[in-house]
């Protein structure tokens, strides 16, 4: 046996001074219940799990347990966290930490997340796991607080730089960690230079795709584990295209990343309906769009791009009050506006003011009564956000608007009016990550992003655990003008909607050809005609398919395997 | 931890403390604290201190504990206790640094003779193995300080023997031939004795995970012609992640003073 034993015989001296002077001696009530209390704080296994014992407010999902065991039985406390999206990457790492914490070999603890998330972190490890986090307000805070939150933007700069660095941490929790990929950053650099015993990496983004950011993350992980650079590069070149191409690899990889999926959890998830509901312009609202349209071909507006047609002619598609804001701005922005060009907008102006009605918040506020429930409009656009809070309450229906430039309070606040008061939520953003609305199964797109990862975002928020009933998603969209091609082609094709959560960005990293808005602005600013315009997007959605088909073809192979 | 023994623990707490109990129902407890628990529990070394230079009229907090929402009234106000919850571990903690050392004497009946009291030694300790993971043992040893008589258990021993901090009528206490500093080391020894004992595979199982980590890391760093200032943190780190040690806590103890047949 060649442990070195450490008794602690602090306690000795005072013990003798005791004796020598008669007391003070403790009561022996307390002395019997110090002991209880130790016998109810020891840790008898080195396996299994304490933490869920202390954490009455929360019920872990079997993953997340299974997950936390993993990380500290099998990963010796270094792993990468993937789960697919709304898995509860969080709460796994929660858990690890708390355990960590109970059995006493953690202590010193850093948390480096987005800046938007920082306080949200602080909240939920106070609040879900009693761990007394700290956000990093004042310089002092890095030594004198045991668990501290802060972004890594504000821990990588002087002064918290040279404190940061002196210190030794027991545990490192990056969330976000997906943005550490590449090794020249100062971030990568930073997070290198940490002192740590423990770490946890969390990702939402399958890293399987590059091998060089693999490489990275794991590096910044467990150095050497996957070899050293200039061997790592010898075997694997550095332009292969994914970690599927070598099994070997795939293999050591899994030894430090879990990602959970989906469909792997066992939780029954409820189902997407989805319904497109085609809707006609009114004659005004037709003659505004086509006027919009028309403008690509006239000689002033090609300089302010394409791209402001084709913005004037989405917005056409949502509501009058989104293109007259934008109207108004571009005549204001512009220096020196040629009188042609304030001609120009003058005459859009007149067409705006001519239409009287907006078709789609018809059709909406017909829904909304049909459902009978709540719901939640998601638009692209302030200004038609604003005009249908208006619409709605002139039919006695209560909304409230939700924006991602809300306040987290605010945010909370908005919530909760809308699930106690309110029928309907307008939201002009997914709000990004934290709200969850999973009490409501109703959404409207009253518009369409064209970037698919934000309707994926949207839908998450009610689409994720909790949810109990299917889910309904109405797409609207106008007949004959861009935003049915783009429903048509590219949604409906892939049948994006139906979608499993978390699949669809598994799809879109493997495509690599970068991002689909930037291929939507191209086809749809630079096609000179109708017909290639439809052949682009053809192409494209054929692209998404094949990358799909792959997709599947792999799930099957791995079935066959098993 | 179970709701009740919360609950049961509290008061026990509060009592030994001579915390008046105001309300003690099922589901909550509310408490008046004394002065010495205020300072020991709430944490306002100002208030305090603002009083003994002012000489106002102290003032200590009144809590009330809710151990169980379903059982205690509605919209009562009050902390949520629950064995995950700081305030609990703030007491538990508390319990443990009012109650470090003792001496107790055995109050026994016979009222007939002068009656000899034998010293006893008891150590309550908390054995850790650590590694990158970890693991408790709690022991309780006794040893008796005139014939040297070590038991286990000792603690569980001692429920049985009524207690009181003073000597009885009719007692004498023989003086210990071992030293209680003598004694100490003579337990300290038969814990490590013991624990030699043990199964220490998790030791070995712990280096090894080590080596490996650290021929990774060896691996990583090969390119490396200088000396690099990672290569060390990383180096370092891994030593205290993984390095294998023992710890010998100490939970309290004291001086018991027992007849012949006591234990």
């Amino acid at each position: 046996m060649s442990v070195e034993i450490e008794f602690d015989s602090s306690w000795q001296d005072d013990f003798l001074h005791r004796i020598d002077n008669d007391g003070p001696w403790g009561n022996w009530e307390l002395f019997k219940l110090a002991i209880d209390v130790e016998k109810h704080l020891v840790i008898p296994e080195f396996e299994g799990l304490q933490a869920p014992n202390h954490l009455p407010n929360l019920t872990p999902l079997p993953h997340q347990l299974e997950t936390a065991k993993q990380v500290i039985e099998n990963m010796n406390g270094k792993a990468i966290l993937a789960d697919e999206v709304g898995l509860g990457k969080t709460i796994e790492a929660g858990l690890i930490l708390k355990e960590y914490m109970i059995r006493g070999l953690v202590k010193k603890v850093l948390i480096l997340v987005p800046a938007s998330l920082v306080t949200q972190w602080a909240i939920e490890l106070n609040s879900k796991f009693f761990i007394p986090a700290v956000t990093q307000r004042k310089s002092y805070v890095w030594e004198q607080c045991d668990v501290v939150v802060s972004s890594i933007d504000t821990a990588k700069r002087n002064p918290h730089r040279d404190i940061i660095n002196k210190l030794d941490y027991d545990l490192i929790i990056i969330d976000e960690a997906h943005k550490l990929k590449n090794n020249k950053t100062k971030n990568y650099e930073f997070v290198q230079n940490l002192k740590k015993k423990f770490c946890l990496l969390l990702t939402a983004t399958p890293i399987q795709n590059r091998i060089e950011e693999i490489f990275n993350l794991v590096s910044l992980l467990k150095p050497g584990h996957l070899g050293s650079e200039t061997a790592f590069y010898e075997k694997y070149k550095r332009d292969a295209r994914s970690l599927n191409d070598d099994e070997h690899l795939k293999e050591l990889v899994n030894k430090v990343m879990i990602r959970n999926r989906r469909a792997d959890t066992g939780i029954e998830w409820t189902k997407r309906q989805v319904e497109t509901i085609p809707i006609e312009f009114s004659s005004a609202e037709k003659d505004l769009y086509d006027s919009i349209s028309v403008l690509k071909s006239e000689g002033d507006w090609v300089q302010t791009s394409a791209f402001s047609v084709m913005t004037l002619q989405r917005e056409a598609c949502s509501s009058r009050e989104a293109v007259f804001y934008t109207l108004k701005n571009m005549l204001q922005k512009k220096e020196n506006p040629t009188p042609a060009f304030e001609e120009q907008i003058e005459f859009l102006i007149k067409k705006v003011e001519a239409v009287q009605q907006n078709s789609k918040a018809e059709k909406a506020l017909e829904l909304i009564q049909q459902v009978n429930d709540k719901v939640i409009i998601f638009t692209e656009y302030r200004a038609t956000q604003m005009y249908l809070q208006w619409y709605l309450k002139q039919h006695g229906i209560s909304s409230v608007p939700f924006r991602g430039g809300f306040k987290r309070g605010k945010k909370d606040w908005m919530r909760e009016l809308f699930q106690k008061h309110a029928q309907v939520l307008i939201a002009t953003e997914a709000g990004g990550e934290g709200i969850n609305l999973q009490f409501c199964n109703h959404i409207i797109n009253f518009d369409l992003p064209w970037n698919p990862m934000r309707l994926e975002q949207r839908i998450g928020r009610i689409h994720r655990l909790g949810q109990e009933k299917d889910v309904m998603i109405y797409n609207f969209a106008i007949k004959g003008t861009v935003e049915e091609h783009i429903l048509k082609l590219l949604y409906e094709k892939i049948h994006l909607f139906e979608k499993v959560i978390g699949e669809l960005d598994d799809i879109l990293t493997k495509l690599e050809f970068g991002n689909i808005e930037d291929h939507l602005i191209d086809i749809f600013g630079q096609s000179s005609s109708e017909g290639e315009m439809r052949i682009k997007m053809e192409n494209l959605s054929s692209m998404i398919e094949f990358a799909q088909s792959m997709k599947e073809g792999e799930s099957h192979a791995a079935a066959g395997n098993s | 931890m179970q709701q009740q023994e919360i609950h049961d623990f509290l008061l026990t707490y509060f009592q030994a403390n001579d915390c008046p109990i105001i309300e003690n129902n099922p589901g909550y407890l509310i408490v008046q604290l004394t002065v010495e628990l205020d300072k020991e529990l709430m944490n306002r070394p100002f208030y305090w201190h603002y009083l003994e230079k002012t000489g106002g009229i102290p003032n200590p907090m009144r809590l009330t504990f809710i151990t169980d929402q379903k059982k205690a009234p509605e919209n009562m106000k009050g902390e949520i206790i629950h064995f995950g919850s700081p305030r609990l571990h703030q007491i538990f903690d508390s319990t443990k640094k009012l109650a470090s050392y003792i001496r107790l004497y055995e109050n026994h009946q016979h009222i007939q003779s002068q009656t000899a009291l034998f010293p006893w030694l008891c150590m309550n300790v908390k054995i850790s193995y650590q590694c990158d993971r970890k693991r408790d043992i709690f022991k309780s040893i006794g040893l008796q300080l005139i014939n040297g008589q070590m038991v286990e258990d000792f603690h569980i021993r001692l429920q049985k023997v009524p207690l009181t901090p003073k000597i009885p009528d009719y007692s004498f206490t023989l003086s210990p031939l071992v030293k209680p500093k003598s004694g100490m080391i003579r337990v300290e020894n038969y814990l490590k004795s013991v624990i030699s004992e043990d199964d220490h595979s998790w030791a070995d199982e712990a280096r090894k995970r080590w080596e490996q980590d650290l021929r990774l890391l060896n691996h990583f760093y090969e390119d490396e012609e200088e000396e690099n200032e990672n290569y060390e943190t990383e180096k370092k780190a891994l030593q205290e992640q993984y390095e294998p040690k023992i710890n010998i806590s100490f939970i309290n103890g004291g001086l018991f003073y027992l007849t012949e047949k006591a234990i």
